[in-house]
C-alpha cells in the first residue's frame, strides 16, 4: 500500500468510527467500539515496549488501574475535574514507570520482564488491602458524571454510552496518533535497533536505556490516562482494574497482530474486542482458549500475522524482476 | 509481646521460607541452566496440591506415598513439558518462554477452575489435627514435616549438583553455556534433567504443603510472584542464593504480618526486590559466578 493509499484509508476509517454511533445508536455496540478503544491504547502501549524496543512488559495494567484510582480518587475525594484527575494520573504513572524501569533495566530486560509481573501483581493486591486509600475490594463505585467546557461556553455532559465512545475513542485515537509518530520517527528507528542486536546499537552510539525508558514512559502516560476515562464509564473501580485477565488480553493481541507491527495490533485488538461477546464461552473456556492461541503463536508463528505479512512482502521484494520485454 | 508469639511467628515463617525455596530453587534452577522463565510454575504447584488432595482424599493415600507419588508425577511433568513444549523455542528465547509458559499457565489455571470450581478444600488426614505442645507454644506436625522435607530436597539437590556428574555438567551449562558446548555437554539432556528437578521440587512442595492450607486452582498464582521476586532477589540463576532469600522473605513476611499492616505485609517481597536491584543489581548472593 503507497503512503497515500494509506492515508485515505485512515481518513475513510476515522470518518466511519466516528459516524458510528450516529448510524447505529446501539448501546451494545457502542460498549463494545468503548472497549475496542480502551484495550488497543493498551495494546499499542504493550507494543511500542514490547514489539519496538524487544522488552516484554506485565506493568500496563498496574498503569491502567493507577490511572483509575488516581482520577477517582482526586474527582471524588478532592473534587477535581477528571480531565485534572486523569492527567495527574497519567504523569504519576511516568513516575512509577520510571522507578521500576530504571532499578530493572540496570540489571538485564530478564529483570524488567519479573519486576514488571511483581509490579502489576502487588498492585491488585494492594488495592484490595489498603481500604483507607482504595475503600478495600468493596471498590468505590457511583463515580460522578464528567463534564467536559467546550469553547464558547458548551458543557458536554458525558452520560450516554454513545458520550463516552465519543470521549475514548477520540482519545484512543490521539493516542494511536502519538504511538504512530514515535514508531516511524528517528526513534522508533532506533528502538526496533535496539530489538534486533542491542550491542550492534549500542556501537552506533544509540543508548538502550533511554530509548527503553522512553517507550515505556509513553505507553505509561497513555494507560494512566485511558484508565482515568474507562473507570468513570464503568461508574465504578474496585481492584479488579488490576485483574490479570487485561495482561492476557494485551498480549494475546500482540502476540497474534505481530509485535513490532502497528496496524497488525491495531486490527488484532478490534476483533479480539469483538469476537470474545459473539463466541459467548464462559470465562473460563475462552481463556484456556486464549492460551492454547498463545502456545500455538509462540511455537509455530512467533511473528503473529504481522510478522508473516512482512516476510511475504520480503520474499516480493526478493523475487527477480521480470526482465523488460525486448522491444 | 511474650516469647512464645514471636516464636510461633518465626517458626511460621521458616515454614513458609522453605516450600517458597522449594519453589523458587527450581524457577531459579530452569533459569540458570535454560535462561529461559517458567511462567506455569505456580500452576504446577497449584496441580501438586490439588492431585495431592485427591490422593489422600479420595484414594486413600497415607502421608508419605502421596509425597512420594506427587514428586514422580512432578519429575515426569518436567520431561514432558521440555520435551513436548519449550524444546520448540530455539535461539534467544526469553520473552517467547514467558509467552509461551503463560498459555500454558492459562490452560491450566482456567481449566482447573472449569473443573473443579474455586472452592477451596480443605485435606483432613489425621495429621491435621495433630500438635505437638511446649508450653504456650503449638505447632502442628503437618508443618514440622514440610520443614523436615524441604530441607532434605535442600539436601539432596544441594549432592546432585555438587557430586553426580550430570549434576555437575547443569552447573557447567548455567555457568558458560558455549564452553560447556566445547566440552561436549549435551545440552539437551542437562536441560531436561533441569526442567524435571525445577518441577519436581514444586511436585514435592505443593504436596508437603497441601495439609496446611486450603487447596484451590488460583493458588498458585500469588505464590508464583513471591518466587519471582525471591529468584531476583537470591540473584538471577542462583540457586543457593535464592534459598537463602526464599528463608529470609518467609521468616520477614511472618514477622511482617504479626507486627504491621496487611497492605505492607503484601509488599514487603516487592519493596525488598526493588531495594536489592538499585543497592545490589547483581542480587544478595551473586559472585559472578552462578549455581
Amino acid at each position: 500500500m503507497t503512503g497515500r493509499e494509506l492515508s485515505l484509508a485512515v481518513i475513510a476509517g476515522l470518518i466511519a468510527l466516528f459516524a458510528l454511533p450516529l448510524v447505529i445508536d446501539n448501546d451494545y455496540i457502542m460498549a463494545l467500539g468503548i472497549s475496542f478503544a480502551a484495550m488497543s491504547v493498551l495494546a499499542g502501549g504493550l507494543n511500542l515496549i514490547y514489539g519496538y524496543t524487544g522488552l516484554l512488559s506485565f506493568a500496563q495494567v498496574g498503569f491502567f488501574g493507577i490511572g483509575g484510582y488516581t482520577a477517582t480518587l482526586l474527582v471524588v475525594d478532592r473534587g477535581w475535574s477528571l480531565w485534572a484527575g486523569a492527567a495527574v494520573g497519567g504523569v504519576l504513572c511516568i513516575a512509577v514507570a520510571l522507578l521500576i524501569g530504571y532499578s530493572s533495566l540496570r540489571l538485564s530486560r530478564h529483570a524488567f520482564a519479573i519486576v514488571s509481573l511483581s509490579f502489576a501483581l502487588l498492585c491488585a493486591i494492594v488495592a484490595r488491602d489498603w481500604p483507607e486509600l482504595t475503600r478495600g475490594s468493596m471498590g468505590i463505585p457511583g463515580l460522578p458524571t464528567p463534564v467536559m467546557d467546550l469553547p464558547g461556553g458548551l458543557r458536554w455532559r458525558i452520560v450516554d454510552p454513545s458520550d463516552f465512545y465519543y470521549l475514548l475513542m477520540g482519545f484512543a485515537v490521539i493516542a494511536h496518533g502519538a504511538i504512530y509518530l514515535v514508531v516511524t520517527s528517528r526513534l522508533g528507528r532506533a528502538m526496533r535497533a535496539i530489538k534486533l542486536n542491542e550491542p550492534l546499537a549500542q556501537s552506533q552510539g544509540i543508548n538502550p536505556l533511554s530509548y527503553r525508558l522512553l517507550a515505556l514512559s509513553l505507553s505509561a502516560l497513555l494507560a494512566g490516562i485511558v484508565g482515568g476515562l474507562f473507570v468513570f464509564y464503568l461508574t465504578i473501580i474496585d481492584p479488579s482494574i488490576f485483574d490479570f485477565y487485561y495482561t492476557e488480553t494485551m498480549l494475546i493481541s500482540v502476540v497474534i497482530g505481530g509485535p513490532g507491527s502497528f496496524w497488525g495490533v491495531l486490527a488484532s485488538s478490534a476483533v479480539l474486542a469483538v469476537l470474545p461477546d459473539m463466541l459467548r464461552f464462559t470465562a473460563d473456556l475462552r481463556m484456556v482458549l486464549y492460551g492454547v492461541a498463545l502456545i500455538v503463536a509462540m511455537l509455530i508463528f512467533p511473528g503473529g500475522v504481522g510478522g508473516w505479512l512482512y516476510r511475504r512482502q520480503v520474499a516480493r521484494w526478493r523475487r527477480p524482476k521480470p526482465k523488460a520485454p525486448a522491444p | 509481646m511474650d516469647w512464645s508469639f514471636f516464636a510461633q511467628l518465626l517458626l511460621n515463617g521458616l515454614v513458609m521460607g522453605v516450600i517458597y525455596a522449594l519453589v523458587a530453587m527450581g524457577l531459579s534452577l530452569i533459569f540458570g541452566v535454560l535462561e529461559i522463565v517458567n511462567f506455569a510454575h505456580g500452576e504446577f504447584y497449584m496441580l501438586a496440591s490439588m492431585l495431592a488432595y485427591f490422593l489422600t482424599a479420595q484414594w486413600g493415600f497415607d502421608y508419605w506415598a502421596t509425597i512420594l507419588v506427587v514428586t514422580g508425577v512432578g519429575v515426569a511433568v518436567g520431561y514432558v513439558l521440555f520435551e513436548g513444549l519449550l524444546l520448540g523455542l530455539r535461539g534467544e528465547a526469553f520473552e517467547r518462554s514467558i509467552l509461551l509458559t503463560m498459555g500454558l499457565s492459562m490452560v491450566l489455571q482456567n481449566g482447573a477452575v472449569f473443573l473443579f470450581t474455586t472452592n477451596p478444600h480443605l485435606l483432613e488426614s489425621k495429621l491435621s489435627y495433630q500438635n505437638i505442645v511446649v508450653g504456650d507454644f503449638r505447632m502442628p506436625v503437618a508443618r514440622l514435616y514440610a520443614l523436615g522435607l524441604g530441607f532434605a530436597a535442600f539436601a539432596v539437590l544441594y549432592l546432585i549438583l555438587h557430586r553426580t556428574r550430570i549434576g555437575k555438567a547443569m552447573r557447567g551449562v548455567a555457568q558458560n553455556r558455549a564452553a560447556a558446548d566445547m566440552v561436549g555437554i549435551d545440552a539437551r539432556a542437562v536441560s531436561r534433567l533441569a526442567v524435571a528437578i525445577g518441577i519436581g521440587l514444586t511436585g514435592l512442595a505443593g504436596a508437603a504443603l497441601a495439609p496446611v492450607y486450603a487447596v484451590h486452582p488460583l493458588m498458585g498464582f500469588n505464590f508464583v510472584f513471591k518466587a519471582f521476586a525471591i529468584i531476583i532477589i537470591g540473584g538471577l540463576g542462583n540457586i543457593s542464593g535464592a534459598a537463602i532469600a526464599a528463608v529470609m522473605l518467609g521468616v520477614i513476611e511472618s514477622l511482617a504480618g504479626g507486627l504491621l499492616p496487611l497492605a505492607l505485609t503484601d509488599a514487603v517481597a516487592f519493596l525488598s526486590m526493588i531495594a536489592v536491584l538499585l543497592l545490589r543489581p547483581q542480587g544478595l548472593f551473586g559472585r559472578g559466578v552462578r549455581v
